[in-house]
This record gives C-alpha cells, sequence and structure tokens, in this order.
C-alpha cells in the first residue's frame, strides 16, 4: 500500500456494509432463482416425460386387453352321419374327405335350432343366416375333433366355437350398429340375435388362451389369430442369439481389452465395433440375406437365419458394454493378480471376469431384450409377412422350420385391413413389452446381486 | 514344515540375490532407467530412496518383470537372480514373479474372503497337496504377515472389508504365501497411518530373516528405519548406493546429501 493510492480510496472502509445473513442480498436472491428455475425445468422434463409414458401404457392396455378376450358360441352339433359318413363304415379315410364345407351346414343348424327352441324372435328364417355369426374357422375347429374321435359321429356334442369377429366386436364396443350398415358381413338383425343370445349363455366372452399360444390366421378370420406361434420363433431366435452372442462377444472384448496389443489395427477394430453399433438394423438384415440366404443357401424365413442376423446385430452392443465393465476394474486387481505369480489368463479369468460379470450380463440383457423388438432385419430374410401356422415340434423344427416373429407379427397385423386385427397387434405389443420389462428386470436384480456380494 | 524349509536354505547372509548391470528403461521415447548396477543381498531390507519420477518404481518393477504388462516398456541390460538371466526369452515371467513376489503401493486385496486372499497363490502354484496343507500355508503366512490374530475368528470375511494397514499387511501375507525368495514392495506405507506403518516396519524387519526385501519409499526416516543398504535415484540415474547408516550419514555425492538434507526432492 503506498500512500499515493490512499486518497484514492478514503471511504473503503466505510463502504464496505455488513450484510445481514437473515436477509440475502440481491446477488444471492438472484443465484436462488437462478437454481430454483433450473429445479423446475427439470420436474418440468420428467413430468412431460411421465405424462407421455402414462398416455402411451394406458392406450396399449386399452386397445390391446381386447385381444385376451374372445367370444365363443356354446352349442349342441349334432354330427349327422349322413353328412360325415356316406359310406356309414366309419373309415378314417372317406371321413377325412369330407371337407369343412360339410360341416358349416351342421354348425349353422345346430344354432338355428337353438334359436328355434328358445323361441327368440328374429326375422332371420333360414339355418343359412347365422353363418354371420359363426367363425369360418369354426368347421374346422368342429372338423379336427371329428377326425379324431371318428367315433363321435351320428351323436350330439357339445362345442365351443369361435364367433365371427364382427360379433366379437359387437361384444368388445368395436362395431356399432351405426357401423353395420355399410357392412356386408353381419346386419342390425344378427346383433339383435346376439342380444338375446347372450343373457341365454349361448354367446360369451372369456379370456382368450388361443390368442397367447396359437398360431397366426389368414385376412378374412382375426378371431382365430394368435401370437403363440411367433413367440416360439422369437423364442428360438434368442436361443441362437444367446449361444452365439454372449461367448464371441465376451471372448472379442477380452482379447480386445486385455490381450491385444495397443496399436494402429486394434483402434481401427475398436472404432469400427462403435460404428456398427450404430448401423440401421435393416443394413443387418440384407447383409443377411446376401450371406446366409442367398450365398450359404440357409432356408428363408427361418429363426435361425434370423437368430444369427441378429447376433451379428447383437455383438457390438455386448461387445461395447463388455469392454466398458472390464475397464471399469481397477487395474490394482490385475496387478495383484500378477504379482502373485498368475499368468494372464488366470489373471482375467479367476479375478477380472467375475468383477465384470454383471456388467457383462446386463449388457447382454439389453443387447438380447433390443434383438427381440427388432423388426427390420427380419423384413429381408422373410420372416415377416408370413404366416406361420404350425407350432413348431422340436428344437430342429423350431430352428429350421419358417416362422415368424413378434414383432414381425405385430407388423404383420397392424398392417392388415380389418380392424380387429388392430387390437391383436396391440395385444401383441402387451405381450412383447411383458417380455422386455421382464428381461430387464433379470438384468436388474442380476446386478444388484451380484454387485452386493462385497 | 515351512521350518524346515528354511533350515535347508544354506545361504550365507552376505550372498547376492540379485545382480542388475547396465539396466536401461524406456517407456516409448522416455529414457526412464539410465544404466543402473546394483547387487542385492540375500536376506537384508534394500531401500530405493529418491525424489518422484526418479526410476525407483520403475526399476523396481524391472526385478520381477511386471514392466512388461506395459506395452511401451521396453528394458534393456542384464539382471541376474541367483545367477539366472530373469530376461532370457526362456524365463516364464510367471514362474519368476512366484519366486519375487510384490506389495504395492495401494493395498490391493482381492474383492475374495481373507482366506481366499492368501490361499490365492499357493493354489495356482499347487503348493497345497490337500485342504488341511492349504489352511496350514494360510495361517503361515498370515502369522508371518503379523495380522493372524487380527483375522483368525473371520478368516471368511471379505479382504476389502479390512482397515487400510490389515489390508497393505493381508497383500504382505498373500505375497509370502506362495513361498518367494525376494519381496519387492512399492511404497507400502504410503497410504497407511503411522501405526500402522510402524506394524508393517516391523514386519519387514521380520521377513529379513526369511528373504531379500527390496522397499521402494518416499520416506527417508522409513529408509533408515529398516534397511541395511540404501539407493539413491536421481532422474534415472542411481546415484549412490551402499550401507545405509554410510549414506545417510556421510554420503559421498552432493546430490545425495542435498537430497538427504531436504535441499532438493
Amino acid at each position: 500500500m503506498t500512500d499515493a493510492s490512499l486518497p484514492a480510496n478514503p471511504a473503503a472502509p466505510e463502504t464496505r456494509k455488513s450484510v445481514s445473513l437473515v436477509a440475502p442480498d440481491a446477488r444471492t436472491q438472484k443465484r436462488k432463482a437462478a437454481e430454483a428455475r433450473f429445479r423446475m425445468y427439470g420436474i418440468a422434463g420428467i413430468a412431460t416425460g411421465i405424462f407421455f409414458l402414462v398416455v402411451l401404457l394406458s392406450t396399449i392396455v386399452a386397445s390391446g386387453t381386447g385381444a385376451f378376450q374372445q367370444t365363443f358360441i356354446n352349442v349342441s352339433v349334432y354330427l349327422d352321419p349322413a353328412k360325415l359318413d356316406k359310406k356309414g363304415n366309419r373309415d378314417p379315410e372317406d371321413i377325412k374327405k369330407v371337407s369343412t364345407f360339410g360341416y358349416t351346414p351342421l354348425i349353422q343348424q345346430a344354432l338355428f335350432d337353438v334359436v328355434e327352441t328358445n323361441n327368440l324372435e328374429t326375422p332371420l328364417a333360414k339355418r343359412g343366416d347365422m353363418k354371420a355369426l359363426i367363425s369360418a374357422s369354426a368347421a374346422a375347429q368342429l372338423r379336427d375333433v371329428v377326425l379324431e374321435n371318428p367315433g363321435l359321429i351320428g351323436e350330439t356334442v357339445d362345442f365351443r366355437i369361435l364367433a365371427s369377429s364382427r360379433v366379437d366386436g359387437y361384444l368388445k364396443d368395436r362395431v356399432k350398429r351405426e357401423d353395420v350398415v355399410r357392412d356386408k358381413n353381419i346386419d342390425a338383425e344378427h346383433l339383435d340375435l346376439i342380444d338375446l343370445l347372450v343373457p341365454l349363455g349361448i354367446v360369451e366372452k372369456t379370456f382368450n388362451m388361443d390368442f397367447v399360444t396359437g398360431a397366426d390366421a389368414s385376412e378374412s378370420r382375426p378371431e382365430a389369430a394368435g401370437i403363440g406361434v411367433a413367440m416360439a420363433g422369437s423364442f428360438f431366435m434368442m436361443l441362437v442369439v444367446l449361444v452365439l452372442s454372449l461367448p464371441i462377444g465376451v471372448a472379442a472384448s477380452i482379447y480386445l481389452e486385455e490381450f491385444a496389443p495397443k496399436n494402429r489395427w486394434t483402434d481401427l477394430i475398436e472404432v469400427n465395433i462403435a460404428n456398427l453399433a450404430a448401423v440401421p438394423s435393416i443394413v443387418f438384415g440384407i447383409l443377411g440375406l446376401a450371406v446366409f440366404i442367398q450365398f450359404m443357401h440357409l432356408p428363408q424365413s427361418a429363426p435361425l437365419v434370423g437368430g444369427l442376423v441378429l447376433t451379428l446385430m447383437t455383438l457390438p452392443t455386448i461387445i461395447i458394454s463388455t469392454r466398458a465393465s472390464l475397464k471399469a476394474v481397477p487395474p490394482s486387481i490385475r496387478d495383484a493378480a500378477l504379482g502373485v505369480g498368475a499368468s494372464k489368463m488366470q489373471a482375467v479369468f479367476h479375478h477380472v471376469l467375475p468383477l465384470a460379470a454383471p456388467g457383462i450380463l446386463t449388457g447382454t440383457i439389453i443387447g438380447l431384450a433390443q434383438a427381440l423388438g427388432e423388426t427390420a432385419p427380419l423384413l429381408l430374410i422373410g420372416m415377416v409377412g408370413f404366416i406361420a401356422s404350425n407350432a413348431p415340434d422340436g428344437i430342429a423344427s423350431g430352428l429350421l422350420d419358417p416362422n415368424s416373429a413378434m414383432p414381425a407379427q405385430i407388423y404383420e397385423w397392424a398392417k392388415r385391413a380389418d380392424p380387429a386385427f388392430y387390437e391383436r397387434a396391440w395385444g401383441g405389443i402387451i405381450i412383447l413389452l411383458v417380455f422386455l420389462i421382464t428381461m430387464n428386470t433379470i438384468a436388474v436384480i442380476l446386478r444388484r446381486r451380484f454387485e452386493r456380494r462385497w | 514344515m515351512n521350518d524346515m524349509r528354511i533350515l535347508e536354505r544354506t545361504v550365507d547372509t552376505n550372498e547376492v540375490k540379485i545382480v542388475a548391470k547396465g539396466v536401461q528403461v524406456f517407456y516409448g521415447d522416455n529414457h526412464a532407467i539410465k544404466d543402473v548396477d546394483v547387487d542385492i543381498q540375500d536376506r537384508t531390507v534394500t531401500a530405493f530412496i529418491g525424489p518422484s519420477g526418479c526410476g525407483k518404481s520403475t526399476f523396481l518393477r524391472c526385478l520381477n518383470r511386471m514392466n512388461d504388462t506395459i506395452d511401451v516398456a521396453r528394458v534393456e541390460g542384464d539382471i541376474r537372480i541367483d545367477g539366472e538371466d530373469i530376461y532370457d526369452k526362456r524365463v516364464d515371467p510367471v514362474q519368476l514373479r512366484a519366486k519375487v513376489g510384490m506389495v504395492f503401493q495401494k493395498p490391493n486385496p482381492f474383492p475374495k474372503s481373507i482366506y481366499d486372499n492368501v490361499a490365492y497363490g499357493p493354489r495356482i502354484h499347487g503348493l497345497a497337496r490337500s485342504k488341511a496343507d492349504l489352511d496350514n500355508i494360510v495361517e503361515e503366512a498370515l502369522r508371518r504377515a503379523a495380522i493372524w490374530d487380527e483375522v483368525k475368528d473371520r478368516l471368511s470375511a471379505p479382504g476389502t472389508g479390512l482397515s487400510g494397514g490389515q489390508q497393505q499387511r493381508l497383500c504382505i501375507a498373500r505375497a509370502v504365501a506362495t513361498e518367494p525368495e525376494v519381496l519387492l514392495m512399492d511404497e507400502p506405507c504410503s497410504a497407511l497411518d503411522p501405526i500402522a506403518t510402524a506394524q508393517v516396519e516391523e514386519l519387514i524387519d521380520e521377513l529379513r530373516q526369511n528373504y531379500s526385501v527390496v522397499i521402494v519409499t518416499h520416506s527417508m526416516q522409513q529408509a533408515a528405519r529398516v534397511s541395511q543398504r540404501t539407493a539413491f535415484f536421481h532422474l534415472g540415474n542411481l546415484v549412490e548406493y551402499g550401507e545405509t547408516s554410510q549414506i545417510f550419514t556421510n554420503p559421498q555425492d552432493t546430490r545425495t546429501e542435498s537430497y538427504i538434507t531436504g535441499r532438493i526432492g
């Protein structure tokens, strides 16, 4: 402090005000306001996110729960020997010759009998008028039962047959009376009759296990469509993905992270693995088409091929997450193991890998969940648009027979014209989401359990 | 059983255990160790002192080839343990590290039980023929590391749950469990409080009965307390090497004198 500076600031000690701690000054208030504002932005952002999530989930549940219920008609059908076994010798070969066309009139007659015996008032006076109420797949359902037990012919048997999708829609409020005017499949009179049949218990809406276990059906009979076979397709694909991508991905990561020399080549590989994770999945689809189907001549639409394609797609995810969790293991652990004379491989497998396991498992499950929901690559290898009609029997058929996958099935339903399929698409999404949430929960539980050990 | 083996060893106290001649270490382009010659005696505590970055830890890591794990590190020169060149192509670093144990700066027990920490080395080297054998080795190692009484009732508890000083003694137990002949210690007390340091130092003095101990330290008092011979490193050079008493009381080199009196470092 020189003398010259003194007059320049003579009142310096006086201008310094004593600040009260109870009454914050303007600057502090401004800072506090900024902090409060920032907190508000955060809360607003999260609230928006939660709002959309709630809307999404409630829409899915509202639109999709219908798929888990289905309308059935309980009816006693007289299996007329004159129609089903004209020769009368109960020869299975002869019975097989009668197509579903032979069974349709029997069902219609049975339902018509119900209407007549209950004296229901309806302008529908012909047997054939019942057609609109009954699913087109009901006859096949009957025929299958008869072929299995030819002895039933000549008897009256109680059946629970599928109602047509319009009837089903009417009971689920999907088909409205005002829409029926323009509908050539069903008339208002039919709906009146349904209103009379429901109290009798002839027509009833129950839980639809066939949706969860059954196969897809043709475009004209949404009431018979199920996601079960596509689920099996997804299951076999995930099996292939898990069996291939986990060992390959983990082995590749261990090599790259622990053993490979750090040079330009490994840098290049590292960058390209990161790039592969960002490649659009449809590119993997076309790669699979070129390599697995056109070059290696593996069967089209097979879950094996789908699994191979999804393996390619999942590998980068698994490698990146595995390398990250290997990197997260402190180097002192490696030093400790090497210091007591463990080989590099022993250090990695005895100490580093167990510590990285929760991260590896989490990455793998997240990768699998991603693969489970993938549709685009399946387009190119023929797993979309295919009507999977038969459930696979055994592992070989599950891997090699043409099949679809859950997301592909949902996509297929969503693009069909009949709104009844729309409901099933939402139902399929519910099932898919249940799977994904289950897998993610398992990932979280595994991580918690393994990390809690020490 | 272990005592028997020690009795069988007919090593003269003054016999030279490690001979290093013309050792050069490069980290990429960085010349970290310049032409170092050191003879390390058996059953002696040898201290490496010097300012940070002078190369003492690097040189220590040459003695059990831990520098092999660093890609850019390159070691030249001749290091012999009991007359055998450890950088010979036929030498397996894994076997070398079983013979030359190491304790690190930061206590780094495995996230396993105390028992498994100590038993790991004997297990991978096949030193135990039975479970009882292994139990004996573990107990003996923990006793030698002066931690047995503190942990004998909780051998199955995680090693990471011990205090810092206990963890470091556990690491020493882990290192001695493999029956090494040389024990390298890289600033073993830098993460410990004075009480734990005193315990570890006492332990080092006991270990001298059986091993050749090489210790890197930042604390000159520690070097003076525990070592019989001291090497002073500066900027990658070995400046002076001799009896600890001589280095601390009558240093020959002015740099050593400056460091010891606190003028550089």
